[in-house]
């Protein structure tokens, strides 16, 4: 049996569902991420595991026990906000400490567990500062030592990195992976950051409008994405409407262009309308090399983005954009030349049925 | 080589011209100080002076010592300091944990609550005095059959007077800091709701409890209009009854009172000092 588990939860706020019949078997020591947008219910989920919002319907257990009514206070899980939310009449010590001072801990434990995180998240020469005198990604780090010191179950972590600057967030998301791994700590990590996701996580829950759209790992979400709106929401992504040529080839057609497919086409019949996607990157020159598809395109746009150039290309009439490494010595085409880009099967993704045009 | 020299000129005009408006700015703004300062401080000269004078043809601190040497001054005042702090406990007691609760679950009553507080302002003393004592005069609650109990009837009212002045100080600390998130830390680490108000809570509104108490103190060590109504000897009505019979006191009287507002406000400051930075996670 999972370590934590989600059964059939769901969470209204007057007519709206906020979280709908959400199922998740979370393993101990693992590092689950909630990913989507404002709005999708991540944070509402995390509330819920963490005892501030009561599911209007379901159940959660952890270890085997069920906690879906249990007060927050009775739950020993740690939490990191994303304000940081350190008591600013404490110093960095006392902030740490506090958990273990509402457990009634002798003050040579309490002494020796703060020193013990404070040395876990590098802040030894911080500890009699109170939080204004610390930067905010200090601040952050001081409560990640206060969620851990009270050894908790499960870390819950919402949106702790969003109010950082980019380089701190890259270091401390790193950092933040690095002790869970090293404490073996169960933890779920609410975000609506593609990047953080993928590069934090053993396993990511994407959530659109109060619904689980997928659960699988970064590779898994990334590379096959099951619903148009987790190809939308993780990654850049090209989609257009194709037109079922061959079922068994899986030949499809683009506006008269012809793309081979790798995915598995049961559910079609030729002349059926599908919505395909292939990731940018998955595209190059076919002067380079030659996969199995071979298509003809116009250059419509360049945009150097640092280490990838985007190449915005004109296949048949649908547009599409190809991610190529910028290598100094690469000849970049001339925007309006005529070329021709190269794919392989397995990088055509189907996405269901089209019920619209092509993009 | 004429239109490189061009722009210098003009350049400087251009900072002589903002030299010269920020001189002026600041001249104009030090009048103002300078007549403000005499609007305040010229009457409180005055009554300095006055307060001086009780002995003929010499200044000293006779008034003082006769002010305090008066048998009725320091019972008069010690009352009312008394009552003061009871007014303040029972605010703090009802306003604190309303304010909190309203900005952690009840957002949508804060206007109702406001206006319930607002009410002292708006009724009059003299009817608000009128109405207390026909209302309390019968049974079941009847208060103003003895001193001591007419006494417990005027706290009361102190402390509802003191409710637009403790609930707005209170409102604004608690919207000066992130509640939510900090009671909601407090809880997952384990805290209970009176570990949340004593140690996260009330040390961080400090600073507007101290406001608010100040402010109810001052308002009630003075109050002369219930006071009288309600037949009790405290402050309010001592200085009115020294007005009318003595000449040098009552300004020995309104400059101690004034000597008790600046420490209470200098107290706030020493006070406000220790708690600097942002509360509930700045950047």
């Amino acid at each position: 049996m999972a370590y934590l588990t989600l059964t059939n939860v769901s969470k209204q706020f007057g007519e709206t569902y906020a979280v709908q019949d959400f199922n998740l078997d979370v393993e101990k020591g693992e590092f689950v991420s909630f990913l989507g947008p404002s709005g999708c219910g991540k944070t509402t989920t995390l509330r819920m595991v963490a005892g501030f919002e009561t599911p209007t319907n379901g159940m959660i257990t952890l270890d085997g026990s069920d906690i879906t009514h249990k007060s927050p206070n009775q739950r020993n899980m740690g939490m990191i906000f994303q304000s940081y939310a350190l008591f600013p009449n404490m110093t960095v010590a006392q902030n740490i400490g506090f958990g273990l001072r509402v457990r009634k801990m002798s003050k040579a434990a309490i002494s020796e567990r703060v020193q013990e995180m404070v040395s876990l998240v590098n802040l030894e020469n911080h500890v009699g500062k109170y939080p204004y005198q610390l930067s905010g990604g200090q601040q952050q780090r001081v409560s990640l030592a206060r969620a851990l010191a009270i050894r908790p179950n499960v870390l819950l972590l919402d949106e702790p990195l969003s109010a950082l600057d980019a380089k701190i967030r890259v270091s401390l998301r790193a950092q933040i992976r690095e002790i869970q791994k090293k404490l073996g700590i169960t933890a779920i990590f609410v975000t609506h950051d593609q990047e953080e996701a993928l590069s934090i996580s053993d396993r990511i829950v994407v959530m659109y409008e109060g619904n689980v759209e997928q659960v699988g790992t970064p590779f898994e979400i990334y590379n096959f994405p099951n619903t148009q709106f987790v190809a939308n929401f993780v990654g850049s992504l090209n989609t257009a409407v194709a037109e079922v040529i061959d079922r068994e080839n899986g030949l499809l057609s683009v506006d008269g262009v012809q793309f081979a497919s790798a995915a598995k086409m049961d559910g079609y019949a030729r002349g059926d309308r599908v919505r395909i996607a292939i990731r940018p990157e998955r595209f190059s020159f076919a002067s380079e090399v030659k996969k199995a598809n071979v298509v003809d395109c116009q250059i419509e746009n360049i945009t150097f983005l640092g280490s990838v150039v985007r190449v915005h290309i004109l296949i048949g009439n649908s547009k599409f954009t190809m991610d190529t490494f910028n290598y100094p010595s690469l000849a970049l085409p001339k925007i309006g030349a005529a070329d021709q880009v190269t794919c392989s099967r397995e990088a055509v993704l189907i996405l269901g049925h089209a019920n619209g045009s092509a993009n | 080589m004429t239109v490189s020299t061009a722009p210098v000129p003009v350049a400087a005009n251009a900072s002589g011209t903002t030299q010269t408006t920020t001189r002026r700015n600041r001249l104009w703004a030090l009048v103002i100080y300078i007549l403000t300062a005499l609007y305040f401080l010229l009457p409180l000269a005055a009554t300095f002076y006055w307060s001086l004078r009780a002995e003929r043809g010499t200044l000293g601190f006779e008034a003082y010592r006769r002010l305090f040497e008066d048998a009725n001054f320091l019972p008069s005042f010690s009352q009312s300091i008394v009552n003061a702090i009871i007014a303040i406990v029972i605010s703090l007691v009802i306003i604190v944990p309303t304010a909190y609760w309203v900005t952690l679950r009840l957002p949508k009553l804060r206007p109702v609550v406001e206006f319930i507080t607002l009410l002292p302002f708006v009724i009059p003393a003299v009817v608000l005095s009128l109405a207390l004592i026909i209302l309390y005069s019968r049974p079941p609650l009847l208060l103003t059959r003895t001193y001591e109990s007419s006494r417990v009837l005027l706290v009361c009212v102190y402390a509802a007077l003191s409710f637009p002045y403790m609930f707005r100080a209170v409102d604004n600390g608690l919207r000066a800091m992130d509640v939510r998130a900090l009671t909601e830390a407090a809880q997952s680490l384990g805290a209970g709701w009176p570990t949340i108000l004593f140690r996260v809570i009330f040390p961080n509104l400090r600073v507007a409890l101290i406001s608010g108490a100040l402010l109810t103190f001052a308002i009630v060590i003075g109050e002369l209009t219930i006071a009288l109504f309600m037949a009790q000897r405290t402050l309010g009505p001592y200085m009115a009854n020294l007005t009318r019979s003595k000449v040098y006191e009552p300004s020995a009287m309104a400059i101690v009172a004034f000597a008790i507002t600046w420490a209470a406000m200098g107290i706030i400051q020493l006070i406000g000092r220790g708690q600097q930075g942002s509360i509930g996670g700045g950047h």
